[in-house]
């Protein structure tokens, strides 16, 4: 007899499937929540503590930093969005904490090799107070 | 009455990965069939000689995403045994609890798909939904539902917090009572059992010659868990059951599935009231000494065996995976000759496949 | 009386009346499957937008097959589904009825199963092969038993016309009260019919992709799915003038709002069933189909024969 209660445990289901609220979201009409730690794009959280040491473009598996060097000082840091895998090696290689994530969700892109963000810039500045 | 080739081709709803299955029908009755792998090969052995050690962590993750904290923990701990490197108990404890969450919403995954496959679209979304708090676990711990980077070689990236504690505890038991209601659904549900029960069933000889692993073995009755006979560190101070069934068929994988999900989620609790404080992380040298290390230990679907050569640079001289879906792949033939063509669905989502695991 | 043959012919109950009234039942039917599975579900005007895109895209059909024999079939069975719509009476009101057109309406509505075999095997390729095959299979499970059923009803008022069948239960009351078996038949069957979830064996997701249609595109499949659905609306359309159709008053109006409640149940009822049980194999199909359904329809057509209830 209780096997009998325990076949008709599917109608209950779905009758409290019914009564509650639905639990997926449409989503561009209502607002997305995205937890503390999501890892995003990257960002460049303190500019002034990142000393071009270059352990994050070493460390990233996807080739998505570039950084060229002109002197110890004079160095600028690349980053293409639409290689990166947003696994975050590079903001646990850098030893000052400069790097970070964004709590965003990734943009899609239809130019994948032309979008360029720019993390660190100090070569024209450079060459702007020697000329 | 001719003979059919039915191909289960590398797009079918079928498959949640693309494999190219050949079967051939006679009538109602499947013959025989052929398979074909390769689509999803990606070379990640041969792009983990080419990067060093610290770039292979997110490389390796991405081998299959549905088993992925366990290929990152195999990998990370043969790399500790080259260094010769011990990482702290909190480590290692962190490190379980991820593989043992991995573990319950990779079984929640694969009944949804059974269900869908025999015709209950409800039971697949319910269980899907279940899924979903598993995912949000994951989530507020590591950032990352699915590609949670929770390792680093030396230890776990992130620490559990005060109130990480008795969030995880919460959601563990509004699961735990989820889980029980769908487990009586599941086993006395009328249509599953009539479904799968007698399809396709295997004898321990056909498991001890195919070297068959994972539940699909223990549902045949060979007693075999890596977390038990080659522990992993943390595995060998917790104390869990093994779960084995003698029948061998459809059922029977069923049932060890879900009786599974319910030690992982006792393994959990377990985990969270023993861990130890103390630092996450040891510092880990860029060079690893020449050598070479075995690692074997228990993914959702069977044992996955990490060979690792390194000859004392900072990039990996060998890596080999052997991942438990190749053993189930090669026995699929044998299980597809002496079935009916309305089974195909059961045995062919029975077997639980991850094809990116066996083609890497 | 030509103008008011055109509006009868495309307006009400023809064309238009028919079609809006299969858009609703998809949309109700998606809505509450999806609230049952702990979803949002479609907007209101999902299926109208489906329509849209499918007459959108292109027509394309397999290298050797029968493009005439493939474009006729759809519009064949449209034809026949509106066809039979015209006969059916819609909470109360009826412009043309005559003696025997349930037999004319049971035979009309048979020809999209026909259709669907015959795209099966006309559109080659191995899923629709096999789904025009399992179809066929399934046909001869649940027709006897429907007809049957159907013919239950027929019998008790004396008449084959379904005007004077409605008529019969006015006075009598709701025939499902004396022939719950007979309801019970008509249900499965119409389940059979139209290939819903317990028996929806010839379109079965997972083994045959979309079984006879799969090779189907554009506009061809935008009227496969409109004949499908309008075959839905005028089974239940059937079942509730059969079995149900009983008001306590003569109001029109009251007549009309009771022919909706009656259509909103039954719909829930199909979704239901739709979402809690699994799919039948189809040896387990004929083996139900033969020996528990007929023979329990033929009980039912004896107690109506020789009891007179």
């Amino acid at each position: 007899m209780r096997n009998i209660f325990k076949k008709l445990k599917i109608f209950t289901a779905i009758i409290d499937a019914f009564r509650n609220e639905p639990e997926t979201i449409a989503y561009p009409r209502e607002p997305l929540v995205l937890p503390k730690g999501h890892r995003g794009n990257i960002l460049m959280l303190n500019p002034e503590q990142c000393s071009g040491c270059g352990l994050c473009v070493r460390d990233c598996p996807a080739n998505a930093l570039e950084l060229i060097k002109d002197t110890r000082t004079k160095f600028r840091l690349d980053y293409y969005p639409a290689r990166c895998a947003y696994c975050g090696q590079c903001v646990e290689s850098c030893r000052n904490q400069a790097i970070s994530h964004a709590n965003n969700l990734a943009d899609p892109t239809s130019n994948p090799d032309g979008s360029v963000i720019v993390l660190k810039d100090t070569l024209e500045k450079e060459n702007e107070k020697d000329s | 009455m001719e003979k059919i080739t039915i191909p289960i081709g590398p797009q079918h709803p079928l498959l949640k990965e693309p494999l190219s299955l050949l079967i051939d029908i006679m009538g109602e009755k499947v013959t025989g069939g052929t398979l074909r792998l390769g689509y999803v090969h990606r070379g990640i052995e041969k792009l983990a000689q080419s990067r060093n050690y610290i770039q292979n962590v997110p490389l390796i993750e991405r081998v299959c995403g549905i088993c992925s904290q366990v290929h990152t923990t195999t990998y990370c701990y043969a790399v500790e045994k080259l260094l010769g490197i011990e990482i702290p108990a909190r480590a290692q404890y962190i490190r379980a609890l991820m593989c043992e969450l991995e573990r319950i919403h990779s079984h929640l995954l694969w009944l949804g798909i059974l269900c869908k496959h025999i015709g209950l679209d409800t039971i697949f979304m319910h269980t899907w939904h279940d899924r979903e708090m598993v995912l949000d676990i994951m989530e507020e711990l590591s950032g990352g539902r699915v590609a949670h980077a929770a390792n680093k070689i030396g230890g776990v990236r992130f620490d559990l917090d005060e109130d990480h504690g008795p969030m995880v505890i919460s959601i563990i038991n509004k699961l735990q009572g989820q889980i029980g209601k769908l487990r009586d659904m599941v086993m006395h549900e009328p249509t599953i059992k009539a479904r799968t029960e007698g399809v396709a069933p295997l004898s321990q000889d056909d498991i001890r010659k195919f070297c068959v692993v994972g539940p699909v073995a223990r549902a045949s009755g060979v007693d075999v868990d890596f977390r038990r006979d080659d522990p992993l560190p943390p595995y060998d101070q917790l104390d869990f059951s093994v779960v084995t069934h003698t029948a061998g068929d459809a059922w029977a994988r069923t049932i060890v599935r879900v009786e599974e999900i319910e030690v992982s989620m006792k393994l959990c609790a377990q985990i969270l009231q023993d861990i130890p404080d103390g630092p996450i992380e040891v510092r880990a040298s860029r060079r690893v000494p020449a050598g070479q290390v075995v690692v074997r230990a228990e993914a959702p679907r069977g044992e996955v065996v990490y060979y690792l050569r390194s000859d004392g640079s900072d990039s990996p001289a060998r890596l080999k995976i052997r991942t438990p879906s190749l053993t189930a792949l090669s026995i699929l033939p044998k299980q597809l000759s002496e079935i009916q063509v309305a089974d195909i669905p059961v045995v062919v989502a029975g077997v639980d496949l991850c094809i990116a695991c066996a083609d890497r | 009386m030509f103008i008011q043959l055109l509006f009868y012919g495309f307006v009400f109950p023809g064309l238009i009346f028919q079609i809006l009234c299969a858009w609703v039942f998809e949309w109700l039917d998606r809505k509450l499957i999806a609230r049952f599975q702990r979803r949002v579900g479609p907007r209101w005007f999902q299926p109208l937008a489906d329509w849209i895109k499918l007459i959108s895209k292109e027509n394309i059909l397999p290298k050797g097959s029968n493009e005439l024999v493939l474009t006729i079939l759809p519009i064949l069975s449209f034809g026949a589904v509106l066809t039979a719509g015209m006969y059916v009476p819609v909470a109360g009101f009826n412009f043309f009825s005559f003696e025997g057109d349930l037999i004319v309406i049971l035979f009309l509505l048979s020809i999209p199963t026909l259709a669907y075999y015959l795209a099966g095997i006309a559109s080659i390729g191995i899923y629709s092969f096999l789904g025009g095959s399992r179809s066929i299979l399934q046909f001869f499970s649940y027709e006897v038993p429907l007809l049957l059923a159907l013919s239950g009803p027929a019998i008790l008022a004396g008449s084959w016309s379904i005007q004077n069948i409605i008529t019969s239960q006015l006075s009598k009351g709701p025939f499902i009260i004396f022939q719950p078996l007979g309801f019970i038949l008509a249900v499965v069957g119409l389940i059979g019919k139209l290939k819903r979830d317990p028996l929806d064996i010839p379109k079965a997701k997972s083994e045959v992709v979309a079984g006879a249609l799969t090779e189907y595109t554009g506009i061809r499949l935008a009227f496969w799915h409109l004949a499908m659905n309008v075959q839905a609306v005028l089974g239940i359309f059937l079942l509730i003038n059969l079995y149900l159709s009983w008001s306590p008053m003569d109001i029109p109006l009251l007549s009309t709002l009771a022919f909706i409640i009656k259509f909103l149940g039954l719909v829930v009822m199909l979704s239901v069933i739709s979402s809690v049980f699994s799919r039948l194999r189809i040896d387990q199909l004929a083996d139900i189909g033969w020996r528990i359904l007929v023979p329990l329809a033929l009980l039912q057509l004896l107690v109506v024969i020789f009891m007179g209830f």
